[in-house]
């Protein structure tokens, strides 16, 4: 099994607006569309995993409402809002964007500079 | 991210508080249960899974808080605890919660009622649109700048000054007293006549119908009335049907289309109207003997114009205005805007302010009181507030929490403070209704209420924050955790003193000034008047000078002077009525018309000599008013009916320009007593010189509290103006007999009828702006330093009872080590009196420097060292009562019980 990895301070909100936008979700779920995506190789903390939900409920970029779960129990369903899905096309942005920045820094070789 | 949203949030965390952190405790169950499933799918058995899912997720119940803590509600919550706790605190300790809230209720309570008042007064006294743009121009004779002038414009002048520049809007009004006729006693009232555009110009929605509109003047005027609040009521007995019904004035039918609110009572210097009059309406007499129609002006003035920029270009108006008519305006003048609260800024604006000072004074130390329960009990707290710090609580987050329980004091003192303080404000306006405008009405409104939360809040910041931040320094909470048992005599205490010398200090002030405002109004009461005003009643009539046919008859001079001696022997036949006199202008306090005089034997003075005051008079005059004779004689009835050739002067005038020497026998004259307008008659050769036959006392003439001016008295046939003043001794309550004294003048003429001014003299007198102003301030300012003691002596009772407390282990150590009780007693008292004696010390020395400047600005001669004193001596007395009552449970104790103590 691959090493587990901690994620950087706010990204773990981005992953959670992104699955949010494949569909209304409880948190449960959302936890787990994270986890099989990354193939398991995300760490995240139960605390901090529903402290980033509320917070982002706050924020009014996801919305929560009480709904039935697929075996019929009560649960919280959370759909991402027209200011959530600007807010990931940007956050996605942003980020895609240091992340080749960093890339093409760390990959440099020695004759490129 | 959106306001909105974190708006909707909290208002949801905090609205729903049970629900919200219900749910998020559901959501995180069924998390944990969907995830124990899964982990029983991974093969772990049940009660394994619940195991591991549980630790992972831990206990739901900490999950609301969670919830909160995510979506930053943490702050509220702690806040909320903290006003929680300082509630409860509060409870637990009746006692010194009720002197602390008491303490901030009476300051914040008495400031909120003088600034309510001030801005009833000052601020925002008439109920008119814009009214603070509206002026009332003011004609300064430069000559003699004290001498204002009303400001009168003809028609067609008027027309012109509408045109000018700076104006917005402009009203032209007049006055006269009119009679309602066709009922069976007539009844005078007092018609304004006011320009058409009044409606538009005050702006003032009409309690009922309408206000005068420019419609009103169409067609030579509309025989329209609107009335007045007070005459409504006293009239029509403020009957609501009274839109469209007719009132008789001068036998001219009038339709009543409209009443005006309460708080409109235009105006109260020239004279509040019972009914408002289109000025169209009326009747242009005076304009057929030569006098062209007049008005009063009031100015509007455009938003963006200053009062300079409107008073340059109206005066150069009205110097053109001189040029066309030198005759009617003084020599050298000019026009002044004067704001139309001026009058009441002048007189009680300075009183006001300094009322509120004294009131701020007494939040102040109600602010020092608190600070001192604060500290006293805090050092009691200690403990507490070392276990908390000891438990992680950060400075900040205890200085918080203090500041907190100090707001919950302030607050709830505020809250206890504006329900008195709308009692408080009522009560000095209530008191004193003549030095207020009559529109002021007192009602708490926004700003008051924004200033008493305010004041409140800051308040709770001064008097919390000493406390806080003393108490929360690192060495007092360490100390705190050490022990709750202190045996030595504690450096705390000395900390208290600049408090209580600061609250002795401005009591002191407080107590001080109460004594000069006292002593002034002691001063205006016991001042002689000269004369008795007791049951004596002052009425007058106007003569019809409108209708030529009734004027005819009583025109010349002998037929007026016959006819109102007539009326005055009818009303001397009163049954009841001791004594009837005429005393035209002669009415004290202020009484006399100044003129120049001439005494034989000395030049002609001209313009530049002294004036005397010259009163016209029936002989029984002085008997009735009590004036005594002091030489000579009164002039008999014959002398009485010629006028001429007799007069009496008072003992001022003997004493100022015959210096004392027997006044008898000297001639005296006052060359401009004559007259030749259409309506006055005069004597023969009343210029001419008289001989003075008799000097009597003085009475006051120029007011209350000013010195007698030296006054001529001469018969009253010398000089009849178109009116005739009574001044009627009766048995008993005098303003009884005024039915009486009505039918008695309708007895000799029908249409004449006493005008409505008739008054009781000792109730004018009382009524007279000076007298109730002084009297307001200093029964204000008396109640306003007695809470002021009583609240310094509680502080100091509370600091020492308090102290004694804290440290009666430490006493039983001096008893057993011998002290003597009477050293104890001291000890325990020690620091407040030296507190006590250091405020005294500041609070003089700051006395010392006020109080010429206070007596200046108050107009106050009584300035000097004997309130200063009495205070000082009055606080030293108390001080020790309350400082001895609190420490005598220090001497009472016994060693061994003091030892043992906890």
């Amino acid at each position: 099994m691959p090493e587990r990895m901690e994620l950087p301070q706010g990204a773990l909100e981005m992953l959670i607006l992104k699955a949010a936008s494949l569909g209304p979700q409880h948190g449960y779920g959302i936890l787990l569309r994270i986890q099989q995506i990354s193939g398991e190789r995300l760490e995240i903390l139960q605390g901090s995993f529903y402290t980033a939900v509320y917070r982002l409920e706050r924020r009014g970029w996801i919305e929560g409402k009480w709904g039935e779960s697929e075996n019929n129990r009560r649960a919280k369903f959370y759909r991402l809002t027209a200011a959530g899905r600007k807010q990931l096309k940007s956050e996605t942005e942003k980020w895609t964007d240091m992340a080749r920045v960093v890339a093409a820094i760390l990959c440099a070789k020695p004759e490129e500079i | 991210m959106s306001l909105g949203a974190t708006l909707r949030c909290w208002w949801h965390a905090v609205a729903h508080r049970k629900r919200v952190t219900a749910e998020a405790e559901d959501e995180l169950r069924f998390h944990e249960e969907v995830y124990a499933e899964d982990l029983v799918r991974q093969g772990l058995t049940p009660a394994e899974a619940a195991r591991r899912a549980r630790l992972e997720m831990g206990p739901p119940e900490t999950h609301g808080e969670r919830y909160r803590s995510a979506v930053g509600l943490t702050i509220f919550d702690e806040l909320g605890g903290d006003v929680r706790f300082g509630l409860r605190s509060l409870v637990r300790n009746p006692g010194y919660s009720a002197v602390a809230v008491l303490s901030l209720a009476l300051g914040i309570g008495a400031t909120t009622a003088m600034f309510s008042l001030m801005y009833a007064v000052l601020l925002h006294p008439f109920p008119y649109a814009g009214s603070d743009r509206i002026m009332n121009p003011a004609l300064i004779n430069e000559d003699e700048p004290s001498q204002e002038r009303w400001f009168a414009l003809w028609t067609t002048q008027f027309a012109e000054f509408g045109k000018a520049q700076g104006i917005e809007s402009l009203l032209g009004f007049n006055n006269k007293s009119e009679v309602i006729t066709g009922k069976a006693l007539p009844e005078d009232v007092l018609a304004v006549y006011m320009t058409e555009n009044a409606g538009q110009f005050f702006g003032v929605p009409p309690l009922l119908g309408r206000m005068i509109q420019p419609s009103d003047s169409a067609g030579g005027g509309q025989r329209v009335a609107v009335l007045n609040y007070r005459f409504w009521r006293r009239h029509f007995q403020g009957a609501r049907d009274v839109i469209g019904k007719t009132l008789e004035l001068d036998n001219t039918v009038y339709t009543i289309v409209g009443v005006m609110p309460q708080s409109f009572a235009f105006d109260d210097t020239t004279g509040v109207g019972d009914v408002y009059l289109p000025e169209s309406t009326k009747p242009r007499i005076a304009a057929n003997r030569g006098v062209p129609a007049f008005f009063i002006p009031w100015v509007k003035l455009k938003r963006e114009v200053t009062a300079a920029e409107a008073n340059a270009q109206l005066n150069a108006l009205v110097h053109s205005f001189a040029r066309q008519n030198p005759r009617v305006f003084p020599t050298k003048f000019h026009l002044a805007l004067q704001p139309i609260v001026m009058p009441y800024a002048q007189n009680t604006g300075r009183a006001l302010y300094l009322l509120l000072a004294g009131v701020v004074v007494l939040l102040l130390i109600g602010c020092a009181n608190c600070s001192l329960l604060l500290l006293a009990r805090g050092t009691a707290r200690q403990q507490e507030l070392a276990v908390r710090s000891a438990l992680g609580a950060s400075r900040w987050r205890i200085v918080r929490q203090l500041l907190v329980e100090a707001m919950t004091i302030s607050v709830t003192g505020a809250a206890l403070g504006i329900v008195a303080s709308y009692w408080l404000a009522r009560l000095a306006l209530e008191l004193e209704r003549s030095v207020f405008p009559p529109e002021s009405v007192i009602r708490v409104n926004l700003p008051v209420l924004g200033f008493s939360v305010g004041l409140a809040l800051l308040s709770g910041l001064l008097f919390g924050l000493a406390p806080a931040l003393r108490l929360s320094q690192a060495d007092a909470t360490q100390r705190g955790l050490q022990s709750g048992r202190r045996i030595a005599g504690q450096a705390g205490g000395r900390r208290l003193q600049p408090l209580i010398a600061a609250q002795i200090a401005l009591t002191l002030l407080l107590l001080a000034t109460a004594g000069i405002a006292a002593n002034g109004f002691l001063e205006v009461m016991r001042a002689p008047l000269g004369y008795q005003p007791k049951h004596v009643m002052q009425a007058g009539l106007l003569m019809h000078f409108e209708n030529a046919k009734d004027w005819s008859a009583i025109s010349p001079l002998q037929k007026r002077a016959a006819f109102v001696e007539q009326i005055r022997q009818k009303i001397a036949d009163i049954p009841g009525v001791l004594s009837a006199a005429v005393g035209n202008d002669a009415t004290p306090p202020y009484s006399g018309q100044e003129q120049k005089f001439q005494l034989e034997g000395q030049p002609d003075a001209g313009d530049s000599g002294p004036n005397v005051r010259v009163e016209f008079v029936s002989p029984g005059y002085f008997s009735t008013l009590g004036i005594p004779l002091l030489q000579g004689r009164v002039w008999d009835e014959a002398e009485n009916e010629r006028g001429d050739g007799v007069a009496i002067v008072n003992a001022a005038f003997a004493r100022e320009y015959l210096s004392g020497s027997a006044a008898v026998g000297h001639q005296v004259r006052m060359p401009d007593l004559k007259s030749t307008a259409p309506l006055v008659a005069s004597s023969a050769q009343s210029a001419d010189w008289r001989e003075i036959v008799g000097v009597v006392g003085d009475a006051r003439n120029d007011g209350v509290d000013r010195p007698v001016i030296p006054a001529v008295y001469v018969p009253f046939p010398t000089f009849l103006p178109p009116y005739a003043q009574f001044e009627i001794r009766t048995q008993g309550e005098p303003m009884a007999y005024l039915h009486s004294v009505r039918e008695a003048v309708a007895s000799v003429e029908a249409d004449e009828q006493v005008s409505n001014g008739a008054d009781d003299l000792e109730k004018a007198i009382q009524r007279d702006a000076l007298w109730s102003r002084e009297r307001l301030f200093s029964i204000l300012f008396g109640f306003f330093s007695g809470l002021a003691l009583v609240l310094a002596l509680v502080g100091l009772f509370s600091v020492v009872a308090w102290s004694v407390a804290q440290r009666t282990a430490e006493f039983g150590v001096r008893l057993a080590l011998g002290a003597s009780r009477g050293h104890i007693v001291w000890v325990a008292a020690r620091t407040a009196a030296v507190g006590v004696a250091m405020g005294i010390a500041v609070g003089a020395a700051t006395d010392f420097l006020l109080v010429r400047m206070l007596s200046a600005w108050m107009n106050s001669s009584s300035a000097g060292w004997t309130s200063t004193v009495e205070a000082a001596l009055l606080l030293v007395v108390c001080s020790a009562m309350a400082c001895g009552v609190a420490a005598r449970r220090a001497a009472g104790l016994r060693p061994t019980e003091a030892l043992r103590y906890e």
